[in-house]
Order: structure tokens, then sequence, then C-alpha cells
């Protein structure tokens, strides 16, 4: 075998795997078109755009920095690759009071804001695609939501439903400080000594902005409604 | 033996000796570093696992949160350790099939410093809490070029060096060498200028991110251990590699199907629907390559077993062909869509698999390779075969346990994971047990790499005395037959 | 024995013992290394090769189970429908009687959208808002109500009234269930009391005909609402006391189907 064989068959057999599954779809998917809805599938017009509210950008480079995807997925399998869509809280709400069952996969366009996908290395904690709902609905009900995520953030252990959680604390994120004059509005219920209080740093406020933007069940647009109720098509 | 090839034959082995001589201070500084970088890769896996089951120890330190430590306990092993192994083994195996010196010390030390540094600002980024957030790619992103950059110094003398011989017959190890020197930057700038550089769809990013993983592993660290293995099996035993047609099929094999592997990570999620599939089946091809390298290694060693059975270095390659093997079975096992993918996908099996690949093959038969390399560059022999022991044993013991992780700790964890009726905090203590068997491993593992560092170390003195009373050109001195004692 | 065409230090026959004594001086280590010769011409066992065929079956199945290949645009499964958790069947909430389920929707729409101008009565305020109680373009046909909704108006009313700038259009964010619930709501509520349900698949088709129109986009005027829009909406009529999802507001087939038309 000569020299020019060897270095032939060698990027031959990696070129092609290369261009094949990450040159093509790499930038084939880097323009991936957006679903126009329309009024008699979807009953709305314009563009299928899961709009995300908060600090993207910011908390998610908090959230990649401090290795929460270790540790915490964000992807919603279909039903034949995981049972993801059974739990009652993961995909969605199963018993949202205005619209029912809302849970559902995760599709491409949900990852709005972002540079990199944090779909997760271990599911050591739970999947967080609609940590914002699930925080909102059924966490803080009622309550503030970022509070009850600041609380966890500094020890989720403090918690006594989490008593057995693993998630580190991050204290780091929380800055003790004097009370000048009045408490402020971020600060935390927790004791932090006779005159000091904990408020949340740039960072934390930024990831729990973040955290409570991870809501990703909007209506899917009708082609990518995989519900088996999915009203059929008026005759 | 004629006096003209006994002579020759003693031209060789002084060529030889040259050759190794002339290597001493780089492969040294890179077994030397990769070492202490493996220590410390090992020291923060021991911390970061104790968070696991443990989050509050050395909890209020910011730069220890799981988070981060974890993410510099990978990359340390796999940049501080793996490739400065790898370039140690490069460097040598490389000058001795092609019979010339090593090309410029110098200019390969100094790279090495420039990788050295490289992998220290980007630990201490990750640690410091400016990680990227990109398993295996953790490090800041302007620490890449610099990596690229002096890894294209170190091994461009070595590139160069390559030759085919007149006949056109490549030894094994070269090919895998060789391959391995290409596939590298290849897959390193694709994978950092595709995710730092061009803007893309942040769900083919993590899919780009599993495949850099993915192979890394089975192109470049792979390719080395491989090539040493041969190697090393060869110039111990004396035996050639039983089966050609076999080893062609091993190396072909690898190098058209691992390309393929790595999306399976990604099944369930949104990427295009067959990327994930292709990836599982190229994971499970890979028993080809492995197995077919791995029979010719254990044909080699095999008849002589019982002679070299205590020699370090088939130790080590027997123990890392072992974990090949081991590889080889849960590559098919661990990634079947549809069956155990969905179950090991989010488990504890991802991280066993890595560290069987990384420590259970490619840094035991590293070590294997370090037994035989340094004594021929640094010319003296190893101090004792206690430490050497002791070295083998508790990474054995450690990877026996992490080989249990991987295959039924990620199995377990997943089919509770799969039971939706169970509340997540019941399966979040699932994995307790697993993460303190990992512990208790990692633990073992810097016990005994402990031994290995101060062995090392202690090699760095001068050559032994004996050389030096011998000056070329006047008869050698009867030498006492001490092959037995001295660890060669 | 050596052979010229070997690489020249890998040789064949090297005396271990021999070479140390002759070159142990110089390179203890070496001294005792073995050779790599050419490789062996073993070929590849047939027990091995039934092994590889397996795992290449194995693959084969793997692969079998990908689709189409390389057709990049696709992301899930081809006819991919979920499959409901065993044992949970159904997770539909308890179906409601229509009349009902569709106030309700319409009381939350009102609650959000309607109630700043038109007040908690519907009333109005007689001065800037009109009354929705008792308004015979509320409670008459349905299409020129839907226009209304989804436009907005501008000019004078039913009862001659011009109310400054009119009423801007409100199909911001209103999905047809809102739309059908609102209409529902306010033709059966304060005082209005038509009988009749406004169906989703109507409401559907005020949309498209609120799209369709010549001035899409502009509020309507009376003229217009006149011209073109005295009308029901198209769609089959829906029982007041039918069954259906609560949420979707959809009928929900029955189990014994009393009438022999199948419900859409």
């Amino acid at each position: 075998m000569s020299l020019r064989t060897f270095i032939l068959g060698l990027s031959a057999s990696f070129g092609v795997a290369w261009l094949a599954i990450i040159v093509i779809p790499f930038f084939m998917m880097r323009d991936i078109a957006p679903i126009a809805l329309s009024l008699s599938k979807d009953g709305a017009a314009g563009v299928f755009f899961p709009k995300r509210t908060g600090r993207i950008a910011d908390g998610a480079s908090v959230y990649a920095a401090n290795g929460c995807y270790l540790c915490h997925s964000q992807v919603i399998r279909p039903t034949y690759a995981g049972h993801d869509l059974y739990r009652p809280d993961w995909g969605g709400l199963k018993n949202d009071a205005e619209r029912g069952d809302t849970r559902r996969e995760t599709n491409a366009y949900d990852f709005g804001g972002e540079t990199f996908a944090q779909l997760g290395v271990m599911r050591i904690g739970p999947d967080l695609s609609n940590l914002g709902r699930r925080v909102e609905a059924l966490h803080a009900a009622g309550k503030d939501p970022a509070a009850w995520l600041y609380a966890h953030l500094f020890n989720p252990r403090d918690n006594p439903q989490l008593w057995q959680s693993t998630c580190p604390p991050h204290r780091f994120l929380f800055d003790r400080r004097e009370i000048k004059g009045r408490p402020s509005a971020d600060a935390l219920r927790i004791d932090a000594g006779a005159d000091h209080e904990w408020v949340p740093t740039a960072d934390a406020k930024a990831l729990v902005s973040y955290l409570l933007s991870l809501k990703k069940d909007h209506k899917p647009p009708a082609a990518l409604d995989f519900s088996p109720h999915k009203p059929k098509e008026a005759p | 033996m004629s006096s003209t090839q006994s002579s020759s034959t003693d031209q060789d082995a002084l060529l030889q000796a040259a050759i190794d001589r002339s290597l001493r201070y780089p492969v040294m500084f890179f077994l030397t570093s990769g070492a202490a970088w493996l220590a410390l890769a090992l020291l923060l896996g021991v911390i970061a696992s104790a968070k696991v089951h443990n989050p509050e120890f050395l909890g209020n330190w910011a730069c220890l949160t799981y988070g981060r430590v974890f993410p510099a306990h990978i990359n340390a092993l796999v940049y501080g350790w793996g490739m400065q192994a790898a370039f140690a083994v490069i460097l040598w195996l490389m000058a001795r099939h092609s019979g010339r010196k090593c090309p410029d010390a110098v200019m390969i030390l100094t790279a090495g410093h420039v990788w050295n540094l490289g992998v220290a600002l980007g630990s201490a980024g990750i640690l410091a809490g400016n990680g990227t957030g990109m398993p295996w790619m953790e490090f800041p992103s302007y620490i890449w070029p610099v990596l690229l950059g002096s890894y294209c110094v170190i091994v461009m003398g070595s590139f160069n060096q390559f030759r085919i011989h007149p006949q056109g017959r490549v030894a094994i190890p070269q090919w895998y060498i060789f391959a391995a020197l290409i596939w590298f930057p290849w897959i390193f700038s694709t994978a950092n200028l595709l995710l730092h550089c061009l803007p893309g769809h942040p769900v083919m990013a993590a899919g780009i991110n599993a495949w850099y993983k993915s192979a890394l592993v089975f192109l470049v660290f792979t390719p080395v251990a491989l090539g040493a293995a041969y190697d090393l099996a060869a110039q111990v035993t004396g035996r050639p590699v039983s089966s050609d047609a076999l080893a062609k099929l091993g190396f072909w094999s690898l190098a058209v199907i691992a390309p393929w592997a790595g999306m399976q990570k990604l099944a369930g999620a949104p990427v295009p629907y067959f990327l994930p599939y292709v990836g599982a089946a190229a994971a499970a091809l890979l028993f080809i390559p492995i197995c077919a390298a791995a029979i010719n290694t254990v044909r080699m060693m095999w008849p002589c077993r019982k002679t070299f059975i205590a020699h370090p270095t088939l130790q080590f390659i027997t123990a890392g062909i072992t974990s090949l093997m081991v590889i080889a079975v849960t590559s098919v096992v661990l990634y079947l869509p549809d069956s155990t993918l969905p179950l090991t996908q989010f488990s504890w099996s991802g991280y066993g698999f890595d560290i069987l690949a990384l420590y259970g093959f490619f840094s035991l038969v590293m070590f294997g390779a370090t037994y035989f390399i340094v004594p021929r560059v640094a010319g003296r022999a190893w101090l004792s075969n206690k430490l050497v022991q002791v070295h083998f044993l508790f990474s054995v013991y450690g990877m026996i346990t992490i080989c249990w992780v991987a295959l039924f700790g990620g199995f377990q964890q997943g089919m509770s994971q799969e039971n939706w009726q169970l509340p997540w905090i019941g399966v979040s203590a699932v994995t307790n047990p697993y993460a303190v068997a990992i512990t208790f491993a990692w633990c073992l593992m810097l016990f005994s790499n402990v031994f290995f560092c101060l062995h090392l170390i202690l090699m760095w003195r001068s050559p032994d005395r004996l050389r030096a009373h011998h000056a070329p050109g006047e008869p050698a001195p009867a030498i006492p037959d001490h092959t037995a004692e001295h660890i060669y | 024995m050596s052979s010229p065409n070997k690489m020249p230090f890998f040789k064949d026959a090297y005396h271990m013992s021999g070479a140390q004594r002759r070159v142990g001086a110089a390179a203890p280590a070496s001294a005792v290394d073995g050779r790599v010769d050419s490789n062996g011409t073993a070929p590849v066992s047939l027990g091995v090769l039934t092994v590889f065929g397996v795992v290449v079956l194995i693959a084969g199945g793997i692969l079998g189970g990908a689709g189409r290949f390389f057709d990049y645009r696709t992301m899930f499964r081809a006819g991919y429908e979920r499959i409901p958790a065993p044992g949970e069947g159904d997770a539909q909430p308890p179906p409601k009687a229509a009349l009902a389920s569709y106030m309700a929707r319409g009381a939350k729409i009102y609650a959000a959208k309607c109630i700043v101008c038109h007040g908690p009565e519907a009333k109005g305020d007689g001065i800037n808002f009109p009354a929705l109680a008792g308004s015979t373009w509320a409670t008459g046909e349905t299409q020129r109500f839907a226009m209304i909704i989804l436009n907005g108006l501008q000019g004078p009313i039913s009862n001659g009234k011009s109310y400054g700038a009119g009423m801007p259009s409100q199909a911001a964010g209103l999905t047809p269930e809102d739309v059908a619930g609102v209409m529902t709501y306010v033709r059966n509520n304060f005082g209005n009391n038509t009988g009749d349900i406004v169906t989703v698949a109507m409401a559907k088709a005020a949309l498209e005909i609120s799209a369709a129109r010549a001035k899409a986009g502009q509020q309507v005027t009376a003229a217009e609402l006149t011209a073109d829009h005295r009308k029901a909406l198209p769609g089959p009529p829906l029982d007041p006391t039918a069954l259906v999802n609560p949420i979707t507001l959809t009928p929900v087939r029955t189990s014994a189907p009393a009438s022999a038309a199948p419900k859409p």
C-alpha cells in the first residue's frame, strides 16, 4: 500500500462521513425554514415561533459555565425514544387549567436565543425543558416563582420535599451583605445573621430569568403536532 | 550467527539506542507532565464523584462546585494526560519505525510547554466559571487555537518521518499512529470551528459535540493505543503479528466505521431522524475493528504467556486489551435504539463507557508503553517491580468497578428513569450507590497513580552508572545476566 | 534469518543473551528487544468471521429503523403519533355540556379583553363605549358580530351613534376557540338569550372570511357590515346540551350514537 493509497483511503473514509453527518446537516439546519401556520389547520396565521421571554443568552452562559447540563437534560423525547412524555410535568402540564394536556416533544424551534442546546449529559436531576411552567404552576403555587428558584439554587436541601436532592448548593451565586435601610426586594428568606441579607448576584438573576423562560409546551403547528387527539381536518 | 550479522545487529541496536537518547527529553517531558495531569484529573474526579452522593462536601468553594470540577476533571484527563501520553508514544514509535532520530527536541519541548500552558489556563478557566458548557470542549474558547498550534509543532517532525518501506510495506503500528496524526487535527478543528466560530443550529451543535467526543476516543486515542499495543507486544515477545489480513481488516474497518459513530447520544432530539440511528449502528459495528486488533494482539502474546506474565508492559497491555473487549461488547449492547438506548442515554453508562475507553484501554496501554519506553530513553532501569505491581493492581481494581457501573449502573438508572410513575426524587436516589462506587474507583486509581508518578519522577535521575564507564571501541566488560531482575 | 529487504534493525533470530553481552553496556534496555517482522499470514478464522457477521446483522437491524437515509429535513419518525401511556389510556378531561363549556371560555376572554371597555354588565358607559347587552349587532347574524370583534369598528353603530375612533381589532392572540367562546358568551349572557352556540368551526370560518376581506386589516364600517356580512357563519350547528371536551370545545363521541349523522 503506497503512501498515496493510504492517504486517499483515509481521506475518503473519513471525508465521506464528515460530509454526510457533520458538514451537510450543520449548514442545512442553520437555515431551517420556519413553519407557516394556516388558519384552517392551526387556527392562527403567521409563523410558528415559540416565544421566550427572559435573559436567555446571559442565563444560558451561566447555566453552561456552572455545569447544570451535567445532571439535567433539556429534551423531551418522542414516545418511540423514551417515556419522557408520560411524566405529568416534563413535556408540559398534564392538567393545565386552560389548555388541558399541553405536553409535547421538543422540536427544532425550541432553542431560540441559544447557541448550544444543552440537551444534557445525564439525568440525575429532572428534565428542565418546562421548568418555568413547572415552577409557576406547581412549585411556587401562586407565590413568586423567582423566589422559589433562588431558594432552590441557594440550597436545594432546604426544601423539605427535596431533602434527598443531590443538586449542589450554589451559594456563590449570592452575596451576603448588610441591610442598609430597608431590606432588598430580591433578598432571600434565609437567615443571614443579624442585619445581613442574602441577595442574588447578576449571575443568579440571569440564570433564574433563563430558567423561568424554559417553557416548551406552546401549541405546535399541525406539522409538528403528534397528538392522537389532534382534531382531524373538517370534512 | 555470522560476525557481519552480529555487527549489523549491534549497529541496529546502537542506532536504536541513539534514537532513544535523542528522544529522552521530549518523551520524558510528555510522560511526566502527563502523569502530573493524570494525578490532578484523578483528584478532581474523586472530588466530583464525592459531590454526587455528598453534595455538601466542600460545598462552600465556588470553584469546586460539581458543575465546574467535573468538566475540569474530564478535560484534564483528555488533554492533560491523554494527549500528552499520546504525544510521547507517537514521537517514540514514529522515530523508531522510521529509523531516524528525533528531529528537533527543543521545538517539541517548547510546544509541549505551550500545550501544558493551554491546558492549565483552560482548566483554571473552567474552575473560575468561564467554561463553555460543551462536554469535552469546556475550555474557554480562546484555548483551542493554542492547543491546535502546539499540536502541529509537536507532531510535524513525526509526520515527516513517516516512511514507506521500499517494498511498500508499512508496519501496522505506523498505520495507526499516522492515521491518528491526520484524524486529530481534522476532528479537533472541525468541532471547534463549527461550535465556536460559525453560527449554527443549537441542536446540531450539540450533535457535533457528541460526534467529537466519540471521534476523539475512537479515532485518536484508540489508534494510538492500538499502535502501541501491537508494537510493544511484538517487541517484547519477539513474535510477528499473527494475521496480516486481520490487521488490515481491523485498521480499515476502524477508519471506515468510526467517523459515523457518536450521534446516538441525540436519539429523540430534533435532529435529522436517521443520524442517531447511523451513530448507533456505527457504534455497534465498532465491535469489528476492536475485536480484530484484540485477537491479533492476544495471539501474539499467548504463546509466550508463561514467560512474560510478569513483564509489566505485557501485563498492562493485556489488561488494556481486556478492557478493549469489554468496550467492544458494551458498544453493541448499550446503544440499541428502541431497547437499550432510551435506558442508557442519560445515565452513568455514558461516563462509564468513556472511562473504560480513556482509562481502561488507552491509559493502561499507555502505562505499559511507559514502562517499556522510559528505560530506553532514560537509559536506566525502573527501580522496583513492587511499585509497578501496586500501580497495576490498583488500576485494575478501579477499572473493574468502573466497568460494573457502566454496564449495570447505567441500566438500573435508566430503568428507574423510564418508570414514569416513580417520582423523580426516587429515581435520583438510584444513582447514589453507583456514585459511591465511582468515588471508590477513582480513589483506587489515584492511589495507584501516586506510585506511577513517583516512579516516573525518579527516572529523571541520570542514567545508570554502568553506561558511563564504557567507552565505545573498548571490549565490553562481562555483564552478569540480570534480565530477570531489571525491569526493562 | 535476516534478509536485506527487512527494516534494518528488526532482525529475526535475535539472541537476547548474545546481544546483551555485546551491546549491553551501551544500551542495556534495547538489547533485550525482540523484533517486529513482516506480518504473519494466518487467515481470518471462520469463527471470528461468524461473530463479525452477527454484529453486522445487529447493525443492519439498527439501520433498518432509520427511515430514509440522508433525509435531512425529517426530524421525527415517519407516521409518528404519540402512544399514550400504558394503563392510562385517554387522559382527557371529563366532557361537559357544550353551552356551559363555551360560556366558561367566553367568560374568561371577556374578563381579559372586553370588560375594560364594555364594562362588567356589558352596558358600556353610554359615552365612549356602547352596550353589548341588548345589542342587535351582537345578537343578530353571527358573521357580522364576528367581523366586528376581529377587525374593530369605525363610525356609527346600529343605533346611529359614533364612538370616536371606534373599536380596535381584538383578533390578536385569539384562537378560534376563544372567538367562539366569547361570541357565545356575549350572545347568551347579560340579558341576551339567543340560545345558540357559535362553534369552533364557525369561528375558523370567521377568521378566514376576515382575512379575505377587501379591506382586510382595517376596521369595518356599518356600511360594509350591512352590505357583506349580514349572514350566519357557515358551519353545522351544535346542540347546546351535547357533550364537548371543555378544553378544545370539540364534540366528544358518545358511546351510543343517538343521531345517525357522524359528528365532525
